[in-house]
């Protein structure tokens, strides 16, 4: 039998934020070097804003077979702050793996969040992509910080791939890859497991003989048990000084979930509201800001 | 009254027939027309859906977000289950004595109405059954990631129409799906956009008010096939309307009205560029799709008994 010399990457993001992207900048820098690899996001009803999924395999020496995603990775990124504390990212994280997040908090901060018995890398990529590109888009980013904690590519293979797919951008974002490669904060982390492990926030779904007849639904409007919340990034707030209780913020909700409270003030029901950020922008007094964090 | 136009949101009822929940992608802007289309409905509706993203997103079986009932059909059939509908409603009240009114509504994305769906509609359209037909366009099969449709405007670049060194993107103009609505010779037809919610209720409410098939074309703005930002969303319908891209007009029993004109419209750049799907396009691809609008803007104009400026 072979010598397995595979190395599985997951990574974390949500839909928009170039999970997929970074995915792929991998696999060819891999690609470049001579080796094997893969790239592909997992397929299900995600949409932008949605927690999404992407995988990495890379194999020096054999070429890869397993097409399936994977629940083993020896690397975990995660792309968005707010999918620590949502989901189990750690999941399936090998002994000896890494994980690599992006997020404002200090290593010593986050290292409360986990536990097993493998590397931590943090490193602020949202302020350096905001700096340097100009746009919370931190795919190009994290492929610096990745590589940094886990050297899959030699970091200097990821510049034809960052040109090729950038083309007038691919500066910047090489930079900005750059400056995550070189502001990563690594620590191990070897405490044993006593947190409760979070499951992946996969959607129930009833198995044939629990349907009814032709697909029927007999509960209108049932998907209000159905949270979206988590989809979003930033959320709105009201300064309600500035308002003036007219309601346009209600009317261009396409979640409709901003409705007046008591005194008239509007507020999003931050349960369904997936940050959208249509509220702020439209508000005829600007009384509402757009803050990051669920 | 420039000022209490303002608290016009205030008139709007409360009242959502779509339900919070629903897995549309943040800032689209075609469930926000379904929102403001089902507030004008009202309760006494039914509605028959074509495949597409609505009903992608808002039954993820077995959760639904409609507070009315609504079935899901086929891409290609919605209107004629519509017109079944009206027909067993029609039957009911001869047979059964049935007297409430419920109005019968048929939706689809412009997949649904202007490629798959168009025969079933030509149908339901030339029988004279009493529906309302709104289509909501998006202006591609957003929901599968971004194919072309036959109401993807010219230049822009989809997973297959894509721009690259050899392709500028989609290289044919938009159907224009309301002509073609209105050559059945149908009482009232209308466009109308997702950032213009009392245009959107005031058509919806005509449409009802209507015995026969009714037309309304919904452009809806969807950040994620467009490329663009999702807060940007109401901004982006404002500009195809205020570009003349998207002229928003009635046609009743015939008569065109022209309900938004400008002493001038706004260069086409002004929307393009937001766009990442028009990213590609040159100057000389821009002055191009400049003319068309202006071409066909001037036409509405003319049918609409206007002076061509």
């Amino acid at each position: 039998m072979k010598k397995d010399t595979s190395i599985e990457i997951r990574w974390h993001g949500r839909g928009g934020q170039g999970a997929v992207t970074s995915a792929e900048l991998i696999a060819l820098a891999a690609i470049h070097e001579g080796k094997f690899a893969q790239a592909f996001p997992s397929f299900g009803p995600e949409r932008r804003g949605a927690p999404v999924l992407a995988f990495n395999r890379i194999d020096a020496e054999n070429p890869i077979r397993i097409r399936s995603g994977v629940v083993k990775p020896d690397i975990v990124v995660v792309l968005d702050p707010g999918l620590v504390t949502l989901i189990n990212v750690t999941d399936g994280l090998k002994p000896g793996g890494c994980l690599v997040v992006n997020s404002t908090r200090s290593v010593e901060d986050l290292q409360q969040e986990f536990s097993g018995d493998w590397k931590l890398a943090v490193v602020d990529a949202a302020s350096i992509a905001r700096e340097l590109l100009g746009v919370n888009i931190v795919n190009t980013t994290m492929v610096g910080a990745m590589v940094k904690a886990a050297e899959v590519v030699k970091f200097e293979s990821l510049k034809a791939p960052l040109n090729e797919r950038f083309g007038a951008r691919a500066s910047s974002n090489f930079e900005a890859c750059m400056r995550a490669y070189n502001s990563t904060v690594i620590s191990q982390i070897t405490t044993t497991g006593t947190k409760k492990s979070k499951s992946f926030p996969m959607e129930k779904i009833p198995g044939w003989r629990e349907l009814l007849v032709g697909c029927i639904v007999t509960e209108p409007g049932n998907t209000k048990k159905f949270g979206t919340g988590d989809w979003k990034s930033q959320h709105p707030v009201w300064d309600d000084k500035k308002c003036i209780k007219c309601g346009i913020c209600s009317l261009f909700c396409p979640e409709g979930c901003i409705q007046p409270n008591e005194e008239g003030y509007y507020r999003a029901n931050l349960f369904y509201c997936k940050g959208c950020g249509m509220c702020a922008h439209e508000c005829w007094t600007q009384a509402i800001k757009m803050v990051e964090g669920t | 009254m420039e000022t209490l136009a303002i608290y016009a949101p205030k008139l709007v009822t409360a009242s959502d027939y779509i339900a919070s929940g629903h897995r549309a992608c943040s800032g689209c802007g075609e469930v926000l027309a379904v929102r403001y289309v089902c507030k004008a409905l009202g309760r006494n509706t039914i509605i028959s859906n074509a495949t597409g993203c609505m009903e992608i997103v808002s039954t993820p079986l077995p959760e639904t977000a409609w507070e009315v009932p609504w079935i899901h059909t086929l891409f290609e059939n919605a209107s004629a289950v519509a017109s079944g509908i009206e027909s067993g409603l029609k039957a009911l009240k001869r047979k059964h004595g049935y007297t409430k009114e419920v109005k019968v509504v048929a939706m689809g994305g412009d997949g649904g109405t202007a490629d798959i769906g168009l025969q079933s509609l030509s149908g339901a359209l030339e029988r004279g059954h009493d529906f309302i037909y709104v289509c909501f366009d998006n202006e591609a099969y957003m929901n599968t990631g971004i194919q072309r449709s036959s109401e993807t405007p010219f230049g822009a670049s989809t997973t297959t129409a894509p721009a690259g060194k050899l392709s500028m993107g989609q290289h044919t103009q938009k159907k224009n799906m309301p002509a073609i609505a209105a050559a059945h010779n149908i009482r009232y037809v209308a466009t109308s956009c997702s950032s213009y919610p009392f245009d959107i209720m005031n058509k919806i409410e005509k449409a009802k008010q209507i015995k026969g098939p009714s037309y309304i074309h919904i452009l809806s703005v969807c950040p994620t096939g467009w490329r663009s930002a999702s807060n940007l969303t109401i901004t982006m319908g404002r500009l195809a309307v205020e570009t003349g891209i998207f002229p928003m007009y009635e046609i009743e029993d015939g008569k065109y009205t022209l309900n938004f004109d400008y002493p001038k419209l706004r260069p086409v750049e002004d929307y393009l560029k937001l766009q990442g799907r028009f990213r590609h396009l040159t100057k000389e691809n821009t002055a191009e799709i400049q003319e068309h609008v202006l071409t066909e803007f001037n036409r509405i104009r003319m049918l609409a008994g206007k002076k061509i400026k």
